[in-house]
């Protein structure tokens, strides 16, 4: 019997749960392949230049790094004290009460899965160069958006998510490529000389500029996803925010350096004439006039995988969203469910995949564009609502830190969370305003008002929904907010999880 | 035969001993049986998220002993989640073993390509089957009234994402049943299978292991 083990040695418990845990690159790593670069890069930005008709998007990409790392001082210190931190409808709901939490998760419902469903636009696209170089053939976008689909919808239920490695090279592959496509734009300027107009601060006083910002927002969305790894990281309180932070930057400084050697090369004068009549594939031919085939191919070998990767992610992680309020059952507790074999959230990974086929289905039989219709609309739609999120979760960090949490600093819990608000209420008015610009379509057409409605109108029924639940369902309107942590979490007398509070010490 | 042990065939092919459920709840709901277990035989209680030791007296399974020597010796631990992680990282393994070791099933290893697979089968298939047709007749009928044990292993299975396995042709009555003895288990069992129904959760959250 060892029951006196009163000698000091090292706990064999936490030894071997350290074991495995993440360090800073590894979740960089994991947030960076979720943001798919080359996607954003050769997809949104060129759509956007053509779409909005703006120069400013260069300036937006670095405006809005700076405005989401002001957002996320207050952010990763509330999500140490979270149950589901992945989530910012948990945010809301602890920072401005559950039914604002609910309004919340209908709307992140809505943007997450006009994201994941506006990519099965890009892909016809990104396949078109690849199936013609390699086999000679082409399909029609729909076509290969089906093959897609099967192999999202497929994976999503055996939930294979992509191996951490493979999705590693992918991205190192794909931030190369941009790099290379970077430095033979900028070493082949339109008219012999490199300029600067793009990055000319009056770039963003025009109006449009709201819809470039939206854009930008768009190419950060999965930075929040770092926190998610609070309790498998080596050092919550160091290894979470850096990540954050640094993700933040690189996407920044990609993104912006690509936008901007893209308006050097084409002329900043044609870069909107340009990039709406030659889409994605612009910044493919501009290396193929000055790299050469083999880069062109392995460029556009990437576009089609880094399109495909970030399907697979953002299926999987609105299927998880999906399942985190099924565990609340905020949503039916079928969507609770997983599959025994493999865990995956069989429910809610089956409804996701029901309605991707159903929208690549209704854009087949009407004859819509694909890209600009779906993957660029979808994507900019699916971007105002992260941006509606973020906006919620940065008042609801204040409110949370007004009411406690007095060991953070007066920066973390009030300034910085402060002045991201105000940042996030302009870019949101502005985004508002210029929503027609966003869109490319004239102020009067359907979706220029339906979109933003759409979005206030989720918001109002999950409010709604919240205050039925309390009425009702008391036991379910107390879980709201913490996702799979609500299995224990409304069990009386129970603070939160433990666990965080034993992480935060 | 022990919770954990009628968990881990509950969890298997009664046949040849393939998992019927992922790696990561399989450990989960093992470790909520070996720490049931100990909860039900008087060593331990559970109460807000903590574990606290109530007996120290040896268990007469050696399994149970050995869990209980760890809870002892690293009291710095006190966190329900904590434990049901760090007894999931083995739980298959020393279940599996100790069903070895009582005769039920057989340690089988296979060599695939470069790595050695450890596998347990069923020495005979209707023993291993016995737990989960047990459990089902135990929904279905009023009579025999389930022990405590009983309730915390269907609590377990349910927590785990397996109930189907014991729910399977039944009728609603069954499935009523099933929650309301869940429902009723005393506040430390009822507990322990909600956080392991939450680490499950929280793993199909995570997604990228």
């Amino acid at each position: 019997m060892s029951s006196t083990a009163t000698i000091e040695r090292p706990s064999n418990v936490s030894e071997a749960l350290a074991r495995g845990r993440l360090g800073v690159p590894s979740v960089i790593f994991f947030v960076l392949s979720a943001a798919a670069p080359l996607t954003v890069v050769a997809g949104v930005v060129t759509t956007g230049y053509g779409v909005i008709g703006v120069l400013g998007i260069p300036l937006a990409f670095l405006a809005v790094a700076a405005v989401l790392a002001l957002f996320s001082v207050g952010y990763v210190a509330m999500a140490r004290r979270l149950a589901n931190a992945g989530a910012f409808y948990a945010y809301v709901s602890r920072g401005l009460g559950r039914p604002a939490g609910v309004g919340a998760a209908w709307v992140a419902l809505i943007a997450y899965n006009a994201l994941q469903v506006g990519l099965y636009g890009a892909i016809g696209a990104a396949a078109e160069p690849v199936l013609d170089r390699l086999f000679g053939v082409t399909a029609a976008w729909w076509l290969v958006a089906l093959v897609a689909w099967a192999i999202v919808a497929v994976l999503g239920l055996l939930r294979v998510d992509i191996n951490g490695l493979v999705l590693a090279a992918l991205l190192v592959a794909e931030i190369a490529v941009i790099l290379v496509f970077d430095l033979g734009q900028l070493g082949n300027p339109a008219g012999g000389q490199v300029s600067f107009a793009a990055l000319a601060p009056d770039n963003l006083l025009v109006p449009g500029v709201g819809a470039v910002l939206v854009l930008a927002i768009l190419g950060f969305v999965g930075f929040e996803s770092a926190v998610v790894f609070s309790e498998e990281s080596k050092d919550p309180r160091r290894t979470v925010p850096l990540a954050t932070y640094l993700s933040i930057a690189i996407i920044a400084v990609v993104y912006a350096l690509s936008s901007w050697s893209m308006t050097v090369a084409v002329g900043p004068d044609r870069i909107a004439e340009q990039a709406g009549e030659q889409s994605v594939a612009l910044i493919f031919n501009l290396a193929g006039e000055h790299l050469g085939d083999t880069v062109v191919t392995i460029g556009q070998v990437l576009f089609l995988t880094s399109v495909l990767a970030a399907m697979i992610s953002f299926h999987n992680t609105t299927a998880r969203y999906t399942f985190a309020l099924g565990r609340e059952r905020v949503l039916p507790a079928v969507f609770g469910r997983t599959s025994p074999r493999t865990g995956a959230p069989r429910a809610a990974s089956v409804a996701q995949s029901v309605l991707g086929i159903g929208v690549i289905l209704l854009y087949a039989v009407n004859g819509w564009d694909p890209v600009v219709q779906l993957f660029y609309w979808g994507g900019t739609s699916g971007g105002f609502g992260v941006l509606l999120l973020i906006a919620a979760t940065s008042v609801a960090v204040i409110a949370y830190f007004a009411r406690g949490g007095g060991d953070e600093t007066l920066w973390r819990r009030a300034v910085a969370p402060g002045l991201a608000a105000l940042a996030l209420a302009g870019v949101v008015t502005l985004a508002v305003v210029n929503f027609a610009d966003l869109l490319g379509v004239t102020p009067d057409h359907a979706l220029r008002w339906g979109v933003p409605i759409a979005y206030v109108v989720a918001a109002l029924i999950g409010v709604v929904w919240a205050l039925v639940l309390r009425a009702g369902r008391p036991d379910t309107y107390a879980r709201i907010g913490l996702g799979a942590e609500s299995a224990a979490t409304v069990l009386p007398g129970i603070p939160g999880t433990p666990e965080r509070a034993e992480a935060a010490r | 035969m022990l919770i954990a042990d009628e968990f881990f065939l509950i969890a298997h092919n009664d046949i040849r001993g393939k998992a019927k459920l992922h790696p990561t709840a399989t450990g989960l709901g093992l470790a909520g049986g070996l720490l049931g277990e100990l909860v039900l035989y008087g060593h331990l209680t559970v109460s807000a998220g903590l574990i606290a030791i109530v007996n120290r007296r040896p268990p007469a399974d050696a399994l149970a002993h050995t869990v209980l020597d760890q809870l002892v010796g690293e009291s710095q631990h006190q966190s329900v989640r904590t434990w049901l992680a760090f007894l999931a990282q083995n739980a298959t393994t020393s279940v599996g073993e100790r069903l070895a070791r009582a005769g039920v099933l057989r340690r089988q290893e296979s060599r695939r390509l470069l790595r050695t697979s450890v596998s347990y089968v069923p020495l005979d298939p209707n023993t291993a089957a016995w737990p989960a047709t047990r459990l089902r007749v135990l929904l279905e009928r009023s009579e025999p009234p389930p022990t405590l044990a009983d309730a915390l292993l269907l609590g377990l299975v349910t927590a785990a994402g397996l109930s189907r396995e014991v729910l399977w042709s039944a009728g609603p009555r069954a499935h009523h049943r099933l929650a309301a003895l869940v429902a009723a288990l005393p506040p430390p069992l009822k507990e322990l299978v909600a956080h392991t129904e939450a680490a499950v959760g929280a793993a199909v959250l995570r997604g990228v292991p």
